[in-house]
């Protein structure tokens, strides 16, 4: 196996569980969660409820995330922050 | 405590000033937490500002408090539309007054700061004009030290010192008011302690939240089901001290009680420490989010007793520790009808706050309101003129009528001006009826009319 084809299944994988932590936050099952969906505008994330999903996502994929290391944009698609987990070397 | 009523601004001069000739200059600087609360340490924080365009635009809802003699600062003007619907239903507007260029990040008040003309202007109405903003913080004490305008209240350290959710549940202790079982954390070694007893109420199949001492209401709290979650919070919280060496906390672990109804009551502490109870309203909150209130409370006798007791005193001691001016309180109503008469105390004019003038003036006696935000989301702005007319016979026509009047407009562009695609937008209508039926057939009406407009404003 290449290491491309390593990060690309590490990305599904991380892609995965973010939407596995956003599922568990919105407590819904009648939503579609890809890596496309947008967080705050389709999903209704906001500040109220940023940090729980934070802590779904470090059961997910047991590690500790430092929320002054995120930003905006991070929280902008499912896809965005499984690229934030991968840049902190989370996954 | 007195219960006289005159009209609510007139009441409020008084009160504030201990006059009602001078004008006031109604400054609409919404979530002052985040200013009181800046340098406090809650729970960790994530940088999340998108929704700042959207509440600075709140500012417009001082439009309607306001009286015709009153000054109104506003970050952008209203929308021409909006303002001649006002007029035809005989809203004496106050003079309006528009900050010399805005920033969807800042509020009215850091706008204003950075507007040399518009300084200019408010320093010729020394002595005239007092400044009364939503809540007192450092920037509105740095605008009235910038114009020499009066500021009608208490200094920002008194507002933020009485402000914190810590210090209700200081003084709701101290005059022996109900409130759930909880914890004041200003330490690490104090959260260590209240995370053992909350494991307890955990273990008991209890709910436990931990809510910042300066969140806004409804937001910066974290709630904990359990005992896992509970020592992960607790993880991150010790962590961050650790790490920056700083040990200290303004945070509160309470039970998640359950509730019926969440209640917003409002009294006024004046200058000379008397307290005028002004109302009290039902909550409508989603996912706990404000979303309206709905007026009257529908409370009995008795529950009526324990909140307007409350009010007075919660306003005795607000005004022993130096506070005067406008304070609404958070309150719940348990399933066996039972109060818990203070669950924070919000030392600033409130959501319902500016709900008055437009009670005062459209709800006959014996009808009912709703105060509510509709949710839209455009691609582009909406003009008020395509909102009048998809709403048709809805939007309210003149006084002693049924129908909608829109208390803020500058909210549903707010987002999609600040941004460069489709955004979230919120009109915030006051609705009418001469009974809670009818009113809920109307909301039900105006949201699928509303729903349309904003379909028709996307490509």
């Amino acid at each position: 196996m290449t290491m491309a084809s390593e990060a690309t299944v590490d990305r599904a994988a991380v892609v995965d569980h973010v939407i596995g932590a956003v599922i568990a936050v919105l407590n819904r099952d009648d939503v579609e969660v890809t890596e496309g969906t947008r967080l705050m505008d389709e999903l209704g994330l906001d500040s109220t409820n940023v940090l729980e999903l934070l802590m779904h996502l470090e059961d997910q994929l047991d590690a500790v995330i430092d929320s002054d290391t995120l930003e905006q944009h991070h929280f902008a698609t499912v896809g965005t922050l499984a690229d934030y987990v991968l840049e902190q070397g989370l996954a | 405590m007195t219960t006289v009523r005159e009209p609510f601004v007139r009441r409020l001069r008084t009160a504030l000033l201990g006059t009602d000739r001078t004008a006031l200059l109604f400054l609409g600087n919404f979530e002052v937490e985040q200013r009181w609360g800046g340098d406090e340490l809650g729970l960790p924080k994530v940088a999340l500002s998108a929704g700042d365009a959207l509440v600075n635009r709140m500012d417009e809802f001082t439009l309607l408090l306001a009286g015709p003699d009153d000054y109104v600062l506003l970050k952008d003007a209203p929308d021409p539309g909006h303002l001649a619907y006002l007029e035809s239903l005989g809203v004496g507007l106050p003079h309006l007054l528009i900050t010399d260029q805005q920033d969807p990040h800042h509020t009215v008040t850091q706008d204003a700061l950075l507007s040399p003309g518009l300084l200019a202007r408010l320093t010729a109405l020394t002595g005239s004009v007092a400044i009364f903003p939503h809540g007192v913080s450092a920037d509105e004490e740095q605008l009235a030290e910038r114009t020499g305008l009066t500021l009608a209240g208490s200094p920002a350290a008194t507002c933020k010192a009485v402000n914190g959710k810590i210090y209700s549940r200081k003084i709701a202790t101290e005059l022996g008011l109900r409130q759930s079982t909880g914890w004041t954390c200003e330490s690490i070694a104090e959260l260590d302690a209240a995370v053992e007893q909350a494991r307890g109420l955990l273990e008991a199949g209890r709910t436990v939240v931990l809510k910042d001492s300066y969140g806004v209401s409804g937001k910066g709290l974290l709630v904990v089901r359990d005992v896992a979650r509970l020592e992960q919070i607790h993880r991150k919280l010790r962590r961050r001290a650790d790490r920056s060496g700083d040990q200290r906390l303004a945070l509160l672990v309470e039970e998640w009680v359950a509730k019926t109804t969440d209640l917003n009551y409002q009294f006024t502490v004046g200058r000379d420490g008397s307290v005028q109870f002004d109302f009290v309203k039902e909550a409508v909150t989603e996912n706990g989010v404000h979303k309206g209130h709905r007026m009257p409370a529908g409370l009995d006798q008795r529950q009526l007793a324990t909140v307007t007791e409350t009010a007075g005193a919660l306003g005795r001691r607000l005004a022993a520790d130096g506070y005067h001016g406008v304070v609404g309180v958070d309150a719940m109503v348990d399933p066996e009808g039972g109060i818990y008469p203070v669950v924070e105390i919000n030392a600033r004019n409130n959501m319902s706050t500016y709900q008055v003038g437009l009670q005062e003036r459209y709800v006959p006696a014996g009808w009912c309101a709703l105060a509510r935000q509709y949710p839209l989301h455009l691609a582009r702005p909406l003009r008020f003129a395509e909102v009048r007319d998809a709403l048709g016979p809805w939007l309210l026509s003149a006084a002693g009528d049924a129908g909608m009047v829109v208390q803020n407009f500058s909210t549903v562009n707010a987002l999609v001006r600040a941004g460069d695609g489709p955004a979230d937008g919120r009109l915030y209508g006051f609705l009418i009826a001469p009974t809670t039926d009818e009113l809920m057939a109307m909301d039900g009406e105006i949201a699928d009319r509303l729903a349309a407009a904003a379909e028709g404003a996307r490509p």
